[in-house]
Protein backbone atom coordinates (compact mmCIF):
# COMPACT_ATOMS: atom_id res chain seq x y z
CA UNK A 1 0.00 0.00 0.00
CA UNK A 2 1.63 3.26 -1.14
CA UNK A 3 1.17 6.75 0.28
CA UNK A 4 -0.71 7.63 -2.93
CA UNK A 5 -3.16 4.75 -2.35
CA UNK A 6 -3.78 5.98 1.18
CA UNK A 7 -4.28 9.57 0.07
CA UNK A 8 -6.72 8.49 -2.66
CA UNK A 9 -8.73 6.49 -0.13
CA UNK A 10 -8.77 9.28 2.48
CA UNK A 11 -9.96 11.79 -0.11
CA UNK A 12 -12.69 9.34 -1.17
CA UNK A 13 -13.78 8.99 2.48
CA UNK A 14 -13.92 12.77 2.90
CA UNK A 15 -16.07 13.13 -0.18
CA UNK A 16 -18.41 10.24 0.68
CA UNK A 17 -18.77 10.75 4.45
CA UNK A 18 -18.20 14.47 4.99
CA UNK A 19 -19.03 15.93 1.58
CA UNK A 20 -15.64 17.63 1.49
CA UNK A 21 -14.12 17.66 -1.97
CA UNK A 22 -10.33 17.74 -2.23
CA UNK A 23 -9.42 19.01 1.26
CA UNK A 24 -6.20 20.99 1.45
CA UNK A 25 -3.39 18.79 2.79
CA UNK A 26 -2.18 21.07 5.57
CA UNK A 27 -5.18 23.08 6.71
CA UNK A 28 -6.77 22.50 10.09
CA UNK A 29 -9.78 20.32 9.23
CA UNK A 30 -11.75 21.55 12.22
CA UNK A 31 -11.38 25.20 11.34
CA UNK A 32 -11.66 24.85 7.55
CA UNK A 33 -14.41 22.24 7.23
CA UNK A 34 -16.04 22.05 10.66
CA UNK A 35 -14.65 18.55 11.16
CA UNK A 36 -15.66 17.53 14.70
CA UNK A 37 -14.92 14.62 17.00
CA UNK A 38 -17.93 12.64 15.76
CA UNK A 39 -16.48 13.00 12.25
CA UNK A 40 -13.16 11.82 13.66
CA UNK A 41 -14.89 8.68 14.98
CA UNK A 42 -16.41 8.09 11.56
CA UNK A 43 -13.00 8.49 9.98
CA UNK A 44 -11.50 6.00 12.45
CA UNK A 45 -14.13 3.41 11.55
CA UNK A 46 -13.45 3.98 7.85
CA UNK A 47 -9.73 3.56 8.49
CA UNK A 48 -10.42 0.25 10.24
CA UNK A 49 -12.39 -0.85 7.18
CA UNK A 50 -9.63 0.27 4.84
CA UNK A 51 -6.90 -1.52 6.84
CA UNK A 52 -9.07 -4.57 7.37
CA UNK A 53 -8.28 -4.70 11.09
CA UNK A 54 -9.51 -3.13 14.30
CA UNK A 55 -7.57 -0.34 15.93
CA UNK A 56 -6.52 -0.60 19.55
CA UNK A 57 -7.80 1.94 22.09
CA UNK A 58 -4.35 3.55 22.23
CA UNK A 59 -4.28 3.89 18.44
CA UNK A 60 -7.75 5.42 18.46
CA UNK A 61 -6.81 7.92 21.17
CA UNK A 62 -3.75 8.94 19.19
CA UNK A 63 -5.95 9.65 16.16
CA UNK A 64 -8.15 12.06 18.12
CA UNK A 65 -5.38 14.68 18.15
CA UNK A 66 -4.92 14.70 14.37
CA UNK A 67 -5.67 18.04 12.72
CA UNK A 68 -4.76 17.88 9.01
CA UNK A 69 -5.15 15.60 6.01
CA UNK A 70 -1.40 14.99 5.84
CA UNK A 71 -1.39 13.94 9.49
CA UNK A 72 -4.17 11.46 8.71
CA UNK A 73 -2.16 9.99 5.86
CA UNK A 74 0.97 9.76 8.08
CA UNK A 75 -1.11 8.07 10.75
CA UNK A 76 -2.52 5.45 8.36
CA UNK A 77 0.88 4.89 6.81
CA UNK A 78 2.36 4.13 10.24
CA UNK A 79 -0.52 1.79 11.09
CA UNK A 80 -0.17 -0.04 7.78
CA UNK A 81 3.60 -0.45 8.31
CA UNK A 82 3.04 -1.71 11.84
CA UNK A 83 0.49 -4.25 10.66
CA UNK A 84 2.71 -5.39 7.81
CA UNK A 85 5.66 -5.84 10.20
CA UNK A 86 3.47 -7.85 12.57
CA UNK A 87 2.24 -10.04 9.69
CA UNK A 88 5.79 -10.69 8.51
CA UNK A 89 7.02 -11.77 11.94
CA UNK A 90 4.20 -14.32 12.22
CA UNK B 1 -51.33 24.23 41.14
CA UNK B 2 -51.29 22.03 44.27
CA UNK B 3 -50.49 18.97 42.19
CA UNK B 4 -47.64 20.79 40.45
CA UNK B 5 -46.10 21.72 43.82
CA UNK B 6 -46.46 18.14 45.06
CA UNK B 7 -44.84 16.74 41.92
CA UNK B 8 -41.98 19.22 41.95
CA UNK B 9 -41.50 18.61 45.67
CA UNK B 10 -41.31 14.87 45.21
CA UNK B 11 -39.03 15.24 42.18
CA UNK B 12 -36.48 17.55 43.85
CA UNK B 13 -36.49 16.17 47.38
CA UNK B 14 -36.41 12.66 45.96
CA UNK B 15 -32.99 13.40 44.50
CA UNK B 16 -31.71 14.74 47.83
CA UNK B 17 -33.09 11.71 49.65
CA UNK B 18 -31.40 9.42 47.14
CA UNK B 19 -28.08 11.17 47.66
CA UNK B 20 -27.99 11.12 51.44
CA UNK B 21 -29.90 8.00 52.37
CA UNK B 22 -29.46 5.61 49.47
CA UNK B 23 -26.55 6.49 47.21
CA UNK B 24 -23.78 7.03 49.76
CA UNK B 25 -24.48 3.74 51.64
CA UNK B 26 -24.79 1.82 48.34
CA UNK B 27 -21.64 3.43 46.95
CA UNK B 28 -19.64 2.57 50.05
CA UNK B 29 -20.83 -1.04 49.80
CA UNK B 30 -20.67 -1.65 46.04
CA UNK B 31 -17.99 0.82 44.88
CA UNK B 32 -19.68 1.16 41.52
CA UNK B 33 -21.45 4.47 41.21
CA UNK B 34 -22.96 4.38 37.72
CA UNK B 35 -25.03 1.19 37.97
CA UNK B 36 -26.25 2.09 41.48
CA UNK B 37 -27.26 5.61 40.55
CA UNK B 38 -28.96 4.55 37.32
CA UNK B 39 -31.02 2.05 39.28
CA UNK B 40 -31.88 4.64 41.97
CA UNK B 41 -32.86 7.24 39.35
CA UNK B 42 -34.98 4.58 37.67
CA UNK B 43 -36.84 3.74 40.89
CA UNK B 44 -37.25 7.40 41.85
CA UNK B 45 -38.70 8.36 38.47
CA UNK B 46 -40.87 5.26 38.27
CA UNK B 47 -42.41 6.41 41.56
CA UNK B 48 -42.69 9.94 40.14
CA UNK B 49 -44.82 8.76 37.21
CA UNK B 50 -46.89 6.51 39.50
CA UNK B 51 -47.54 9.64 41.58
CA UNK B 52 -48.57 11.52 38.41
CA UNK B 53 -51.07 8.76 37.60
CA UNK B 54 -52.34 8.72 41.17
CA UNK B 55 -52.76 12.50 41.49
CA UNK B 56 -54.08 13.03 37.97
CA UNK B 57 -56.40 10.18 37.01
CA UNK B 58 -56.92 11.75 33.58
CA UNK B 59 -53.29 11.06 32.67
CA UNK B 60 -52.62 7.59 31.26
CA UNK B 61 -49.41 5.98 30.11
CA UNK B 62 -49.35 3.56 27.21
CA UNK B 63 -45.98 1.84 27.18
CA UNK B 64 -46.02 -1.40 25.17
CA UNK B 65 -44.03 -4.47 26.25
CA UNK B 66 -41.67 -4.29 23.25
CA UNK B 67 -40.49 -0.90 24.48
CA UNK B 68 -40.26 -1.94 28.15
CA UNK B 69 -38.23 -5.01 27.23
CA UNK B 70 -35.52 -3.12 25.29
CA UNK B 71 -32.04 -3.95 26.61
CA UNK B 72 -28.51 -3.40 25.28
CA UNK B 73 -30.04 -1.03 22.76
CA UNK B 74 -29.38 2.37 21.32
CA UNK B 75 -32.76 4.07 21.42
CA UNK B 76 -33.44 7.03 19.14
CA UNK B 77 -36.40 9.23 20.04
CA UNK B 78 -38.18 12.39 18.97
CA UNK B 79 -38.01 15.11 21.64
CA UNK B 80 -41.06 17.14 22.61
CA UNK B 81 -40.77 17.78 26.35
CA UNK B 82 -38.34 17.79 29.27
CA UNK B 83 -40.35 14.80 30.50
CA UNK B 84 -39.02 12.60 27.66
CA UNK B 85 -35.66 11.71 29.20
CA UNK B 86 -37.07 11.17 32.68
CA UNK B 87 -39.85 8.97 31.27
CA UNK B 88 -37.20 6.82 29.57
CA UNK B 89 -35.15 6.64 32.78
CA UNK B 90 -38.29 5.45 34.59
CA UNK B 91 -38.60 2.56 32.11
CA UNK B 92 -35.07 1.15 32.07
CA UNK B 93 -33.08 0.14 35.16
CA UNK B 94 -29.76 0.60 33.32
CA UNK B 95 -29.73 3.63 31.10
CA UNK B 96 -27.44 6.38 29.96
CA UNK B 97 -27.78 9.32 27.63
CA UNK B 98 -25.99 12.33 26.22
CA UNK B 99 -26.93 15.29 28.37
CA UNK B 100 -26.95 18.96 27.37
CA UNK B 101 -23.98 20.74 28.81
CA UNK B 102 -26.12 23.30 30.67
CA UNK B 103 -27.26 20.55 33.07
CA UNK B 104 -23.65 19.87 33.96
CA UNK B 105 -23.35 23.38 35.37
CA UNK B 106 -26.13 22.82 37.95
CA UNK B 107 -24.55 22.19 41.39
CA UNK B 108 -25.22 18.75 42.96
CA UNK B 109 -27.24 17.63 39.93
CA UNK B 110 -24.13 17.74 37.72
CA UNK B 111 -22.24 15.63 40.26
CA UNK B 112 -25.09 13.10 40.16
CA UNK B 113 -25.06 13.05 36.37
CA UNK B 114 -21.33 12.39 36.18
CA UNK B 115 -21.48 9.68 38.84
CA UNK B 116 -24.37 8.05 36.95
CA UNK B 117 -22.18 7.78 33.86
CA UNK B 118 -24.17 10.21 31.70
CA UNK B 119 -22.21 11.72 28.86
CA UNK B 120 -21.91 15.51 28.55
CA UNK B 121 -22.42 16.97 25.10
CA UNK B 122 -19.78 19.69 25.64
CA UNK B 123 -17.23 19.88 22.83
CA UNK B 124 -14.40 19.68 25.39
CA UNK B 125 -15.80 16.35 26.64
CA UNK B 126 -16.42 15.00 23.17
CA UNK B 127 -13.05 15.89 21.76
CA UNK B 128 -9.71 14.15 21.84
CA UNK B 129 -9.02 10.98 23.84
CA UNK B 130 -11.92 11.73 26.22
CA UNK B 131 -14.27 10.91 23.36
CA UNK B 132 -12.80 7.42 23.02
CA UNK B 133 -13.16 6.90 26.79
CA UNK B 134 -16.84 7.87 26.60
CA UNK B 135 -17.45 5.58 23.62
CA UNK B 136 -15.71 2.65 25.27
CA UNK B 137 -17.82 3.32 28.37
CA UNK B 138 -20.99 3.22 26.26
CA UNK B 139 -19.84 -0.04 24.68
CA UNK B 140 -19.38 -1.62 28.14
CA UNK B 141 -22.72 -0.22 29.29
CA UNK B 142 -24.53 -1.80 26.31
CA UNK B 143 -22.71 -5.10 26.82
CA UNK B 144 -23.92 -5.11 30.45
CA UNK B 145 -27.54 -4.87 29.27
CA UNK B 146 -27.94 -1.11 29.55
CA UNK B 147 -29.61 1.18 27.05
CA UNK B 148 -28.40 4.42 25.56
CA UNK B 149 -31.21 6.76 24.61
CA UNK B 150 -30.58 9.80 22.46
CA UNK B 151 -32.58 12.63 20.97
CA UNK B 152 -30.83 13.31 17.66
CA UNK B 153 -32.65 16.63 17.25
CA UNK B 154 -30.60 17.86 20.20
CA UNK B 155 -33.39 20.02 21.53
CA UNK B 156 -37.13 19.91 22.10
CA UNK B 157 -39.41 20.59 19.20
CA UNK B 158 -41.87 23.39 19.96
CA UNK B 159 -43.76 23.06 16.67
CA UNK B 160 -44.13 19.28 16.47
CA UNK B 161 -41.92 19.27 13.37
CA UNK B 162 -38.64 17.41 13.47
CA UNK B 163 -35.45 19.46 13.68
CA UNK B 164 -32.46 18.30 11.61
CA UNK B 165 -30.88 15.13 13.03
CA UNK B 166 -27.42 15.28 14.51
CA UNK B 167 -25.61 12.21 13.18
CA UNK B 168 -23.60 11.64 16.39
CA UNK B 169 -25.83 8.85 17.71
CA UNK B 170 -25.55 7.00 14.42
CA UNK B 171 -21.77 7.18 14.61
CA UNK B 172 -21.92 5.91 18.19
CA UNK B 173 -24.10 2.99 17.04
CA UNK B 174 -21.57 2.16 14.36
CA UNK B 175 -18.68 2.41 16.83
CA UNK B 176 -20.50 0.01 19.16
CA UNK B 177 -21.57 -2.17 16.20
CA UNK B 178 -25.16 -1.99 17.41
CA UNK B 179 -28.49 -1.47 15.67
CA UNK B 180 -30.92 1.32 16.47
CA UNK B 181 -34.39 1.20 17.97
CA UNK B 182 -36.60 4.10 16.94
CA UNK B 183 -39.10 4.98 19.66
CA UNK B 184 -41.79 7.55 19.02
CA UNK B 185 -42.94 9.67 21.97
CA UNK B 186 -46.42 11.20 22.06
CA UNK B 187 -48.07 13.82 24.24
CA UNK B 188 -45.48 14.34 26.99
CA UNK B 189 -45.63 17.98 25.85
CA UNK B 190 -49.30 18.11 26.82
CA UNK B 191 -48.47 17.20 30.43
CA UNK B 192 -45.41 19.45 30.71
CA UNK B 193 -45.43 22.11 28.02
CA UNK B 194 -42.19 23.68 26.84
CA UNK B 195 -41.77 27.08 28.47
CA UNK B 196 -43.96 26.36 31.51
CA UNK B 197 -43.28 25.10 35.03
CA UNK B 198 -46.65 23.62 35.78
CA UNK B 199 -47.99 20.16 35.02
CA UNK B 200 -51.20 20.14 32.99
CA UNK B 201 -52.93 17.54 35.15
CA UNK B 202 -56.53 18.65 34.58
CA UNK B 203 -56.57 17.71 30.89
CA UNK B 204 -57.20 14.15 29.80
CA UNK B 205 -54.05 12.88 28.15
CA UNK B 206 -52.54 9.58 27.10
CA UNK B 207 -48.77 9.61 26.96
CA UNK B 208 -47.62 6.88 24.61
CA UNK B 209 -44.38 5.33 23.45
CA UNK B 210 -44.16 3.21 20.33
CA UNK B 211 -41.33 1.20 18.84
CA UNK B 212 -41.68 2.29 15.22
CA UNK B 213 -38.61 0.65 13.66
CA UNK B 214 -35.47 -1.37 14.33
CA UNK B 215 -32.58 -0.45 12.08
CA UNK B 216 -29.72 -2.89 11.65
CA UNK B 217 -27.33 -1.19 9.24
CA UNK B 218 -24.65 -3.25 7.52
CA UNK B 219 -21.67 -1.30 8.82
CA UNK B 220 -19.20 -3.39 6.81
CA UNK B 221 -20.84 -2.70 3.43
CA UNK B 222 -18.60 -0.87 0.96
CA UNK B 223 -21.08 1.90 0.32
CA UNK B 224 -22.23 2.26 3.92
CA UNK B 225 -22.85 5.87 4.88
CA UNK B 226 -23.87 7.34 8.25
CA UNK B 227 -25.79 10.12 6.56
CA UNK B 228 -27.97 7.56 4.77
CA UNK B 229 -28.87 5.87 8.09
CA UNK B 230 -29.58 9.25 9.73
CA UNK B 231 -31.80 10.26 6.77
CA UNK B 232 -33.60 6.91 6.89
CA UNK B 233 -34.32 7.32 10.63
CA UNK B 234 -35.55 10.89 10.15
CA UNK B 235 -37.83 9.82 7.31
CA UNK B 236 -39.40 7.12 9.50
CA UNK B 237 -40.12 9.68 12.24
CA UNK B 238 -41.50 12.18 9.72
CA UNK B 239 -43.88 9.58 8.31
CA UNK B 240 -45.02 8.73 11.83
CA UNK B 241 -45.66 12.38 12.68
CA UNK B 242 -47.60 12.88 9.41
CA UNK B 243 -49.63 9.72 10.07
CA UNK B 244 -50.42 10.91 13.60
CA UNK B 245 -51.45 14.33 12.38
CA UNK B 246 -53.77 12.81 9.77
CA UNK B 247 -55.33 10.60 12.46
CA UNK B 248 -55.81 13.55 14.85
CA UNK B 249 -57.31 15.71 12.07
CA UNK B 250 -59.71 12.92 11.16
CA UNK B 251 -60.71 12.51 14.82
CA UNK B 252 -61.36 16.19 15.49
Amino acid sequence: MTRQDIEKEVRAIFLREFEVENPEPDVNLREAYGFDSIDAIELLLEIEKFLGSELTQAEKKKAMDIRTLNQIIDYIERLAEKRQATAETK
Amino acid sequence: MGITILLWGYFLFGYLFILFFLFIPCYVRLKSSDAVLQKLFHIHLKCFFSLVEFLAPGIKFMIPEDVRRLRSSIIVCNHISYLDPILLVSLFPRQTTIVKNTFFSVPIFSWFLRKAGYVPSAPSEMYGPAMINHLEGIKRHLAAGGNLFVFPEGTRSHSGKLAPFNKGVFSIARYCNTGLKLVFIRHTNKLFRPGTFSFQTCEKNTIALELIASLTPDYSADQFSISTVADQAKLIFERKIAEDRRREDAGS
